[in-house]
């Protein structure tokens, strides 16, 4: 019941149109999600709050990079340890000017993710007090999961 | 004429005395952790009361390397890491001796891959190796075999019986 | 006496913990701004083992990247194995074997007994005491023999496979299986003899590294961290995979958040891990170890999905990218550690260096999990 509201308070920042899905409820057993919901980057923050009042925990940042589409994707997993439901919230961004909102003054454990993020494919989390490189040495400019790193 | 940072070898022999120094020195070899990755682990079972290191002199194990002769470098370096490993084999006091332990000290092991950009593909591209110990990880009985090693490159002569397979 | 307090200048000193360090396990560094003995902030400095597993999983077929997975959390291997090997399956869409289930679960129970005693003895030096890793050790040893006759190695496991387990248990492990929980039982008062009721190991670790139910939420602190303040959150029972749904168990949880609570959830997830594997030993069902026509050459259809499984140190999660090739498009690893390390900063902050290690240590790092 309360993923449902939940959702309904999710379709309302989501991107619906027809390459975004909106928020839909998914098969946790199928794609290991209870709910996925697409947005647009500079939105990323207000479902984040969201999903911090209903007393979800983030687990994981991911990010990825579409070369062919010339995007890059970043998808940030969220539990519910109560009941063990999973949201999944993803936006893109222009591989050129990768840009999201940080969401690490919600959560401070995503301040570390985004760091690895940021590492890792260079997408720059606006807002972050503290973006340099975290699994890489600290004078590393190069951004090593990107597809067109050859090194 | 004589370059004044060289220290002159040779000056004095011990002749047999060496031999009997060389002789406490490969029977208390004591080890720096340094422990890096998987390997590290083995090293500590290596450690522990089964298998007992300290049966062949690594009695102690020193934190800190000013006070140990052995560095194992047991697990993968990285190039982030490399250059505390030199500088902790540059802290350490002579007579020293490196062992390294497991493929991915010797080589990179099983991370060495055309655009692999974070490993140093074996430790002796940073310092000298005595002692290659293969495996990933090497069995305790292999960590012991290669301290066994070391001691035989120490005294020239092997003190120990070779273990042969079933 | 005014003047001399006048003249005395107090400032912070940086003090660098690691990345060589005993009690670090691993190579990891903390920069620690000190108040004399005190901590004034920790800024944890990782990356000292990263191996670039994550760029690995897209050079390498899906097969080929399997020995990787055991090279992360080494002391935990199963379970990131299983993992990666579930999340694949999810993908694929292949169905495992009940008797591979059933596999699946003893090794990996028997892993996390593995790697809870050696936590215990890591701990326990950690605090000073050198003698419960001798013990620890020991009975390791017993698990390390049964698991290397069934797969080959002792640390660094690859037995899982996609579809099912690499090959099939035989009597001697069955049989040796049972001893050693019949034996482990026996063992636990002895460990809380002598540990547990060590007046220096509870003054080190009561009411020592404070963590809330709601820092866990905020960093994705996972598996005994979360279990120790209270919040009773186990992936094996909120999202239930392999045979876990047929057994039966308890997840052990403390209140108070301490490194005493966290230390007890560990040694009664042992016990409970020990009823896990003599259940699945005793409802162990025939049949074949694989699933049926797995082709050779992996190439799962396009899609993402998302697996986790209640590792020993808390949520492993795998986030798998298929683009329908033979390789991973994207291949994200989740580390438990990574969350549970983040949290260290704002927890140390006030404590005493020597409590702070002890926290550290009950949080149950293993770095190259971190720095993958």
């Amino acid at each position: 019941m309360a993923l449902e509201s939940l959702l309904k308070q999710l379709a309302a920042v989501a991107l619906c149109g027809p390459a975004e899905a909106g928020a839909t409820a998914t098969s946790h057993a199928a794609r290991g999600s209870d709910a996925e919901v697409t947005v647009a980057p500079g939105r990323v923050v207000e479902a984040v709050q969201l999903l911090d009042a209903a007393g979800f925990m983030v687990e994981a940042i991911t990010g990825v990079d579409w070369l062919a589409e010339q995007q890059m994707e970043v998808v940030y997993d969220f539990t519910l340890v109560a009941t063990g439901e999973r949201v999944v919230v993803r936006t893109r961004v222009p591989r050129a000017q990768p840009e999201v909102p940080t969401i690490s003054r919600i959560y401070p454990g995503a301040d570390w993710h985004e760091r690895e993020a940021h590492d890792f494919f260079g997408i720059v989390f606006m807002g972050h007090p503290n973006l340099h490189p975290l699994l890489l040495p600290e004078d590393a400019d190069f951004h090593p999961l990107r597809k067109d790193f050859g090194a | 004429m004589e370059n004044q940072t060289e220290v002159p070898r040779g000056i004095i022999h011990f002749a047999v005395l060496n031999e009997a120094l060389n002789l406490a020195r490969a029977n208390s070899l004591w080890p720096m952790t340094f422990g890096l990755a998987c390997c590290a682990i083995e090293m500590m079972a290596t450690g522990a009361s089964r298998f007992d290191m300290a049966r062949f002199g690594c009695e102690v194990f020193r934190p800190s390397p000013r006070q140990s002769d052995l560095m194992i470098v047991s697990g993968t370096v990285n190039k982030k890491m490399a250059p505390a490993v030199v500088r902790l084999y540059d802290q350490m006091p002579e007579p020293k001796w490196v062992l390294a332990m497991g493929n991915c000290a010797i080589s990179g092991g099983p991370f060495k891959f055309p655009g692999q950009y974070a490993v140093v593909e074996g430790v002796d591209k940073l310092i000298p190796v005595d002692v290659y110990v293969p495996g990933c990880p090497p069995r305790p009985e292999a960590l012991i075999e290669g301290v066994l090693k070391l001691e035989e490159k120490l005294t020239g002569k092997r003190r120990w019986p070779v273990v042969k397979p079933a | 006496m005014s003047t001399t307090a006048q003249s005395l200048h107090e400032e912070m000193f940086v003090l660098n913990l690691g990345p060589q360090h005993p009690a670090t396990h691993g190579v990891l560094r903390i920069k620690l701004m000190m108040d004399g003995e005190y901590i004034a902030d920790a800024e944890s400095v990782i990356g000292y083992g990263h191996r670039m597993q994550e760029k690995m999983g897209e050079n390498r077929t899906y097969a080929k990247f399997l020995p990787n997975t055991g090279r992360m959390d080494y002391v935990a291997a199963m379970f990131n194995t299983h993992g990666y090997v579930c999340a694949v399956e999810k993908l694929a869409g292949l169905r495992v074997p009940e008797r591979a289930e059933y596999i699946r679960v003893i090794t990996a129970e028997l892993n996390r007994v593995a790697s809870h005693l050696l936590w215990l003895g890591a701990f326990l030096i950690d605090l000073g005491g050198f003698t419960p890793l001798l013990y620890t050790f020991d009975d390791r040893e017993q698990i390390l023999d049964l698991l290397e006759g069934l797969t080959g190695t002792r640390l660094t496991y690859c037995y899982y496979r996609f579809g099912g387990v690499c090959n099939d248990v035989d009597d001697a492990f069955l049989a040796g299986s049972r001893q050693f929980v019949a034996r482990m039982r026996a063992r636990m008062p002895m460990y809380h003899a002598l540990i547990t009721k060590n007046i220096i190991f509870r003054k080190r670790c009561e009411e020592i590294g404070p963590i809330t139910a709601e820092q866990c939420r905020k960093y994705g602190a996972t598996g005994p961290v979360i279990r120790g303040s209270g919040v009773a959150y186990d992936v094996r029972k909120a999202e239930p995979y392999g045979a876990y749904p047929q057994l039966d168990f308890n997840v052990p949880v403390y209140p108070q958040g301490d490194c005493l609570a966290r230390y007890m959830v560990r040694l009664d997830e042992i016990v409970e891990s020990l009823r896990l594997v003599e259940q699945a030993l005793d409802r162990l069902p025939g049949g074949p170890v694989m699933a049926e026509k797995v082709p050779r050459l992996l190439k799962p259809p396009k899609g993402d999905c998302y697996f986790n499984v209640e590792s020993a140190r808390g949520s492993f999660g795998v986030r798998l990218f298929s683009d329908g090739t033979d390789k991973a498009y994207r291949l994200k690893l989740r580390s438990p550690c990574f969350s549970n390390l983040s949290l260290f900063r704002e927890c140390s902050r006030g404590m005493l260096l020597a409590d702070a290690l002890a926290l550290l240590g009950s949080l149950d790092l293993i770095i190259p999990d971190i720095d993958r």
